[in-house]
């Protein structure tokens, strides 16, 4: 009570409030920012031993090679997201059916599967692996392909909801007026909403691709699984397996380099993307009236929703949930003490992470939120987007060479704390972009009216902002919640000791012990959507109270 | 309840001027009307009396004492928010009890006068909905209860009405200023709508681009408007263009071009210099028409007549509106309803009205047409 | 264009937003259709332009059942109460927008939008982008923007509430001044009755998704007719009564409720009926005998002064009087008398006057 009332006095005077968001900048840039990127001060100091790297021409080739698929298929993935998350978009936010609510939970499923498990599931399905007796469908796919097919599933939510987001916010008065000046949905679209959709683009467009690029463990289950994970690398997967490659020395300079590039490469991409979709301009000068007409009527827009519902049953969710056909057979032997407590290790790690995310990340968005046009507002705003597009298993070899320098010995108990600190990193953002969004709709004026009426700004805060964006505040939580327990790559670059469940699921593949991995993701996806649907529940209930 | 003074107030929004150089004093106990089109910074003075913005330079005082570095929450000036800003999650009555209770007051002190509140503005019927699930007029209702349960000095009303349909607004107008004014605060109600101001003010200012360029009672600042511009914003104006004339006793003359020859206006007595440049204003609602018998031969009218076709006539309720051509541009003249059958379109009519009724400007620097702009 | 509809209904779930409209509209008439928030004024001109398809009954355009057609082979101009111009196009690629979609030559399509922001008078800002214009420019060009379709039919949705007071009056006679030039017939929606007795030709009186009334505003005013449209077209004093008789020449005389007697225009209503009278501001003198009442507030209103008082029989009654007339004060004894012609008389609502008023 006392400190309750002692942090509202001091929310009235300007200088405390500052020196709290100074805190929070601090925090932000020391614990999140500086170890994100640490490695590129490495590439410095350590030259030489990257020179080393540059001049071997073997180990250069899978550097470039891994690069060039990690970079490809991200670039694909996206472009394939943006192709069928449009149609999807539209038809979850403009459009009124029966069972829409349902499309709408469907499409957040994959987000709660750790990446580990839907790489087995993906393999499981698409492919016929050796070792399971499960039948799939048998194809001969190339890794490349494979990999493809895997990463859609996970980056496509991510696009679906941003898109969406935009979409909910162009006035659909746009495409009316259109309409009654006599242009086809088609042409009305094309002229007006898609001209207005870039920002929306470019937000999909950097979270599908930061995903993809970041995405280890998912990946290095479904190389392993099809047998070609140590001919077949991607950028993550090369660091993750470069230390028993070439040895824990040699390996250093090699991790340096192809860390830094991911990380100057990926944050240049994404400025680059950034420019041109600001550029890019969708032509609209000529317009086809009878054509568009054609394509806005009858047969043409139904085959379009139907073929958006079928890529997300068919590409999305049905591998996803392939794993379940585990429990066709006899079930595995399950160490169930190993499980439980890397599932307890996962669930303090994510746990600890959101819990930070949303102490120090809900200053943050307020700040940006409510500052967007001053030069330190959009400064931050682009600074939270680091950690997210930075590739997390290059994050997490940052992360770890930045606290090696502070702490040389092995105690588990330090390195969680590190591998905390890595995934705090990854997650604040997704908190910090949640909440962001959450304050820009809630009018500023309920705070400023509870203050006129005598209201100290924390109360106002806690006592009128808080319940309003509540929903967002633990939407954010939940999603990090899941990023958190489904990363692998973070966790094993810094620290293979930390046996969180997306590792030991990862470690039980690498012992061909599928049906155990198999038996494990599937007590683990039924624990989260427990989880998930309780804090729905609890969140629902709330709502109708309110 | 605090008199407020505002003393120079300038505030700067990315190189252009909310306020530039603002001073007003509202009195004791005042229901003050500060009247100007949007983007003339009547919400940022609001916003700087509250201290929701910091002025870039300026004071603000509240009975002389300097308030303008006190914190919101210290200021006892409680706002009412254009959108209402009802606490979403909160019921009528939580909401009217949001800030007895944040101020800590006993409760049963508290319980007493949320209670009287909820009673004064008629929705004890609605104390335990939540606000979606009110009409607006019972949204604007409940904020002006939570606003008044705060025990405030000051309210600030941020064009209350704007949101509501314009029938209802006639009738909350009423009732608004006659709830506020119960309470003895100090109230200042930022309107873009003259007649609202007319009709609830006790003074009004009118506020352009971020300056006070008139503060006075209704009457006042309807029948001597100080520009050109207030005397077309505050009730509509016939503005005629010309030169100034002689003066006699009790009015003065201006020669109007028109057509090819010109009019002569009679206008209020001016001390302004015989040929100088003058804009003339008139109130519709002051403009008369007398109408010519077709068989009455034409020649010249006397001073203070001028002649036109009457091109429509709009039956409005209370009153109609003529709008007569002339080469000077369309004259319109507001009248009684019953004057309706009087009138036809192609009718001669002669124009004219009481001299005192016409105020006269030097003709601004800028030019007419900038002085007069609505926006 | 002429417009009809018939027995026209639209239902979202269980709720009729629009209930049994019949109306013909013919070739060149202003027409607004008034009435409080959530009556279903928007609905009605929505169906007709095709944004929403009728759930019931038949849109006939010129004849012909337009029930079905498709929202862009209507050629309906639509205002938005938002305005609504495109905000990535300059102001004259929006005016233009009509005539590029319908694949005109670019030349064709700036000679069209010339033409139309002319004809609004805002020619010289046709390259600036729609957020740099002040609310009234925007509306303008919005409805340049309409017209430019070549549309002979314009809808306007509350196309003056986004803009200021002052804005409003200017543009409301500005617009109605164009139209008529061109000789369009326009649907405008609105809930200010001033707005819709200074413009219209006809007005439709709207409540709860019915059509309460249809007439010129002169008809409207002087002879509304019910209670409704009394109070909500203009103000008036509404006093509880009963029928107590006729007079020789068939006016009605009625009893308040503090037994005096008032006169009143014809009515049906025969002795002992309940009833209401309506009598408007203007039409209550203040006089040597009559109705005595207090005075308790006097005010300013322009032209006029609005006296509103407590009459003998508790109701409340207001009066104006010109502004150069002494001003009574508060606490002031009148007498007041009513304009018996313009006093109407309506049976008493089942429900009670204040249902029958209510706003919201």
């Amino acid at each position: 009570m006392s400190l309750l009332k002692k942090i509202n006095e001091m929310s009235d005077s300007r200088r405390s409030r500052k020196a709290w968001f100074g805190a929070v900048c601090v925090v932000f840039l020391t614990l999140i920012i500086i170890p994100s990127i640490f490695v590129v001060f490495r590439l410095f100091t350590d030259w030489s031993s990257v020179d080393g790297v540059i001049a071997d021409g073997a180990t250069m080739g899978v550097i470039k090679g891994a690069l060039f698929n990690s970079f490809s298929i991200a670039f694909i993935v996206t472009v394939i997201d943006v192709i069928v998350g449009i149609p999807m978009a539209w038809l979850l936010v403009r459009k009124h059916f029966q069972g829409k609510r349902y499309l709408d939970t469907l499409m957040d499923m994959p987000l709660a599967f750790p990446t580990a498990v839907l790489g087995i599931s993906v393999v499981m399905f698409w492919g016929a692996p050796e070792g399971i007796d499960i039948p799939g469908l048998g194809l001969n796919l190339s890794p490349y392909a494979m990999l493809i097919l895997l990463h859609t599933i996970f980056t496509y939510p991510y696009m679906v909801r941003s898109l969406s987001a935009i979409l909910e916010q162009i006035e659909p008065n746009y495409e009316t007026a259109a309409m009654t000046l006599s242009a086809s949905r088609f042409t009305a679209v094309r002229t007006i909403t898609l001209p207005l959709f870039r920002a929306g683009l470019v937000t999909g467009f950097i979270l599908c691709f930061a995903r993809s690029l970041s995405e280890t463990g998912g990946t290095y289950i479904a190389l392993k699984m099809m047998g070609v994970q140590s001919t077949f690398f991607t950028g993550p997967t090369f660091i993750n397996d470069a230390k028993s490659l070439l040895g824990p020395d040699s390996a250093m300079g090699p991790m340096i380099l192809i860390s830094v590039l991911m990380i100057v490469l990926a944050i240049a991409l994404l400025v680059a993307a950034r420019l041109m979709m600001v550029r890019l301009k969708i032509p609209t000068s000529r317009v086809w009236p009878q054509f568009g007409r054609r394509l806005s009527r009858g047969t043409v827009p139904k085959i379009k929703d139907a073929l958006s519902i079928a890529f997300l049953l068919v590409i999305v969710l049905i591998p996803s949930f392939y794993i379940f056909a585990f429990l066709t057979q006899p079930v595995a032997a399950v160490d169930y003490g190993a499980l439980l407590s890397s599932i307890g290790l996962s669930f303090l790690v994510a746990g600890a992470a959101v819990v930070f995310d949303i102490v120090f990340g809900i200053p943050m968005a307020l700040y940006i939120a409510r500052n967007r046009r001053t030069v330190l507002g959009k400064m931050l705003d682009e600074a939270v987007n680091v950690p997210l597009i930075i590739p997390t298993t290059a994050l997490g070899f940052s992360l770890a060479l930045f606290w090696g320098m502070f702490y040389s010995g092995d105690s588990t108990a330090v390195f969680t704390a590190m591998v905390i600190l890595g995934h705090i990193s990854f997650t604040y953002p997704l908190v910090v972009r949640n909440i962001i969004g959450a304050v820009e709709e809630a009018d500023a004026s309920y705070e400023e009216v509870a203050m006129t009426l005598g209201a100290k700004p924390f109360q106002a805060f806690s006592k009128v902002l808080v319940p309003i964006i509540k929903s967002s505040i633990i939407a954010g939580a939940i999603l990090s919640f899941t990023r958190s327990l489904g990363e692998t790559g973070a966790t094993t670059s810094i620290s293979g000791a930390v046996k969180t469940v997306p590792v030991y699921i990862m470690d039980l593949v690498n012992k061909d012990s599928y049906a155990e991995a198999a038996m494990c993701s599937i007590i683990l996806i039924v624990i989260c959507f427990i989880l998930i649907f309780a804090v729905r529940m609890i969140i629902n209930r709330g709502e109708r109270h309110a | 309840m605090p008199e407020i003074t505002l003393d120079g107030l300038v505030k700067e929004y990315g190189g252009v001027k909310a306020t530039d150089g603002l001073s007003l004093t509202v009195r004791d106990g005042e229901y003050l009307c500060i009247l100007g089109p949007t983007g003339s910074g009547k919400t940022t003075c609001l916003r700087m009396i509250c201290g929701l913005t910091a002025p870039d330079s300026g004071k603000v005082l509240f009975d002389g004492r300097d308030v303008t570095n006190e914190p919101v929450s210290r200021r006892k000036a409680a706002m009412l928010s254009q959108v209402y800003s009802l606490f979403p999650s909160n019921t009528v009555y939580e909401n009217v009890m949001f800030s007895p209770k944040i101020q800590e007051w006993p409760e049963d002190d508290a319980r007493q006068i949320v209670k009287s509140m909820i009673k004064m503005v008629h929705m004890e019927s609605k104390a335990h909905s939540y606000p979606r699930e009110l009409s607006g007029g019972q949204q604007q209702r409940t904020a002006l209860a939570r606003a008044l349960a705060s025990d405030s000095d000051v309210l600030l009303l941020d064009e209350p009405l704007r949101a509501l349909d314009a029938r209802l607004r006639l009738e909350l107008r009423k009732e608004l200023r006659s709830m506020v004014k119960e309470m003895r605060l100090t109230s200042v109600h930022v309107t873009h709508d003259q007649d609202e101001a007319l009709e609830m003010a006790d003074r009004i200012a009118v506020i352009r681009k971020g300056r006070i360029i008139q503060v006075g009672t209704p009457t006042e600042v309807f029948r001597d408007p100080l520009t050109p511009f207030v005397a077309n914003f505050v009730g509509r104006s016939n503005i005629f263009v010309g030169v100034m004339g002689r003066s006699f006793d009790g009015y003065s003359e201006v020669m109007m071009p028109l057509g090819d020859g010109r009019a002569v206006l009679k206008v209020r007595r001016s001390e302004m210099q015989e040929g100088s440049a003058v804009v003339v204003a008139v109130k519709i609602g002051s403009t008369k028409l007398e109408k010519i018998r077709p068989d009455a031969a034409g020649g010249t009218d006397p001073p203070g007549y001028f002649r036109g076709k009457v091109e429509r006539i709009l039956y409005e309720g209370a009153t109609i509106t003529v709008e007569v051509g002339t080469p000077a541009g369309i004259v319109s003249a507001k009248l009684p309803n019953r004057k309706f059958e009087d009138h036809a379109a192609d009718d001669s009519v002669l124009i004219w009205w009481p001299p005192e009724t016409a105020s006269v400007f030097p003709m601004p620097p800028e030019g007419l047409e900038d002085e007069l702009r609505l926006d | 264009m002429k417009i009809r509809m018939e027995n026209v209904s639209m239902k979202f779930g269980d709720f009729y937003a629009a209930k049994d409209i019949n109306i013909s509209i013919s070739k060149g008439e202003y027409l607004t259709i008034l009435g409080p928030s959530g009556c279903g004024k928007t609905t009605l001109i929505k169906m007709i332009s095709g944004i929403l398809r009728p759930t019931e009954g038949c849109i006939f355009v010129d004849g012909e059942d337009v029930t079905d057609t498709h929202l862009e082979d209507r050629d309906t101009g639509y205002v938005f109460q938002n305005i609504a111009l495109f905000p990535n196009m300059t102001v004259s690629d929006n005016v233009g927008y009509s005539p590029r979609v319908r694949d005109m030559t670019k030349d064709e399509t700036a000679s069209v939008s010339e033409e139309y922001l002319k004809l609004v008078k805002m020619l010289d800002r046709a390259g600036a982008i729609p957020k740099e214009l002040s609310g009234g420019e925007q509306q303008k060009v919005a409805i340049a923007r309409a017209l430019a379709s070549g549309s002979k039919l314009l809808m306007l949705d509350e196309p003056l509430s986004a803009l200021d007071a002052r804005v409003r009056v200017e543009l409301r006679y500005d617009m109605r001044r164009l139209v008529k030039k061109l000789g369009i017939t326009v649907l405008h929606v609105t809930h200010d009755q001033e707005e819709a007795m200074s413009v219209s030709d006809r007005i439709i009186l709207m409540r709860a998704g019915r059509i309460v009334e249809i007439g010129t505003p002169l008809d409207m005013y002087r002879n509304p007719g019910s209670i409704f449209a009394a109070y909500f077209i203009g103000e008036t004093n509404l006093l509880e009564c009963t029928v107590s008789g006729k007079t020789k020449t068939g006016k009605t005389v009625v009893r308040l409720r503090g037994g005096q007697m008032v006169r009143a225009a014809k009515s049906v209503l025969t002795e002992g009926d309940a009833a209401v009278i309506s009598v408007r501001p203007e039409n209550v003198y203040a006089a040597k005998e009559g109705l005595k009442a207090e005075v308790t507030e006097v005010v300013f209103m322009g032209t006029y002064r609005r006296v509103r008082t407590v009459a003998e029989t508790n109701d409340y009654l207001e009066y104006n009087i010109s502004s150069d007339d002494e001003i009574p004060k508060i606490g002031d004894k009148v007498h007041l008398v009513f304009n018996k012609k313009a006093t109407m008389v309506f049976p008493r609502p089942e429900k009670g006057l204040k249902e029958a008023i209510e706003l919201e």
